[in-house]
């Protein structure tokens, strides 16, 4: 059950977002595979509105969190990060607009991939409550 | 499960999924004209694949599987394993 913990500037291995782009601060790996991602809400983040992180930042939190998973393949390879870009968005729900100050936790799946792209299922709740934030399918694929 | 029982669960569950007749999901057709496939819509084939007949097909044998024949006969083969 060995976990690997990115955190901080760490995570810039994986994806190539920066400040304040930046939208995970914790990733988990088991196994050489990314199982879950994490983002502490600050009330500096650009995609908080009245104190809440909307629609797109959590889209943003899932699309990034999916670009960690696959860019931990290359990371293992020891390359750079390569940039992801969101295929397509379905079956989103959103249950809950998280607040400042909450920690979201981000749990992902691979069910598919093929010709470079990868079809992951998503959830998102906040972590230390049964409270879900997001769940959705999401396609991404990497810039060769 | 048979080979013909396979094939009209495979084209069944194609069909629906991409939302075509099972007429047109002949043995030498070819799969990505038939069910109108890109590459972004290639990954949901794979996924159903893996949903219903517990396959994976990496991307490296996806290329080799043109037509339904060829598709069938590799869930044969990989199922059986």
């Amino acid at each position: 059950m060995e976990k690997t913990i990115f955190e901080g500037e760490g995570i810039f291995k994986l994806i190539p977002q920066r400040p304040p782009m930046v939208m995970i601060d914790k990733v988990l790996t088991q196994f050489e595979i990314v199982v879950s991602t994490c983002l502490t809400i600050e009330k500096d983040n650009i995609f908080v509105d009245n104190g809440e992180l909307r629609e797109n930042g959590i889209v943003e939190h899932i699309a990034q969190s999916a670009a960690a998973m696959t860019g931990y393949s290359t990371f293992l390879h020891g390359k750079e990060p390569v940039l992801g870009f969101i295929g397509e968005v379905k079956k989103c729900c959103f249950f809950k607009l998280p607040e400042v100050g909450d920690t979201l936790e981000t749990k992902l799946e691979v069910i598919g991939e093929a010709a470079g792209v990868t079809l992951l299922n998503a959830n998102t709740q906040i972590v230390g409550t049964e409270q879900k934030v997001a769940e959705c399918q999401m396609k991404i694929f990497l810039k060769q | 499960m048979t080979k013909q029982e396979l094939i009209e669960k495979v084209n069944s569950v194609l069909a629906e999924e991409f939302e075509k007749e099972v007429e047109e999901l002949t043995p030498d057709a070819n799969i990505k004209q038939t069910l109108e496939l890109d590459s972004l819509s290639l990954v949901d084939m794979v996924a159903l694949i893996d949903e219903e007949f517990g396959v994976k097909i990496a991307s490296s044998e996806l290329v080799k599987i043109q037509t339904f024949q060829a598709l069938y006969d590799y869930l044969e083969e990989h199922m059986a394993a």
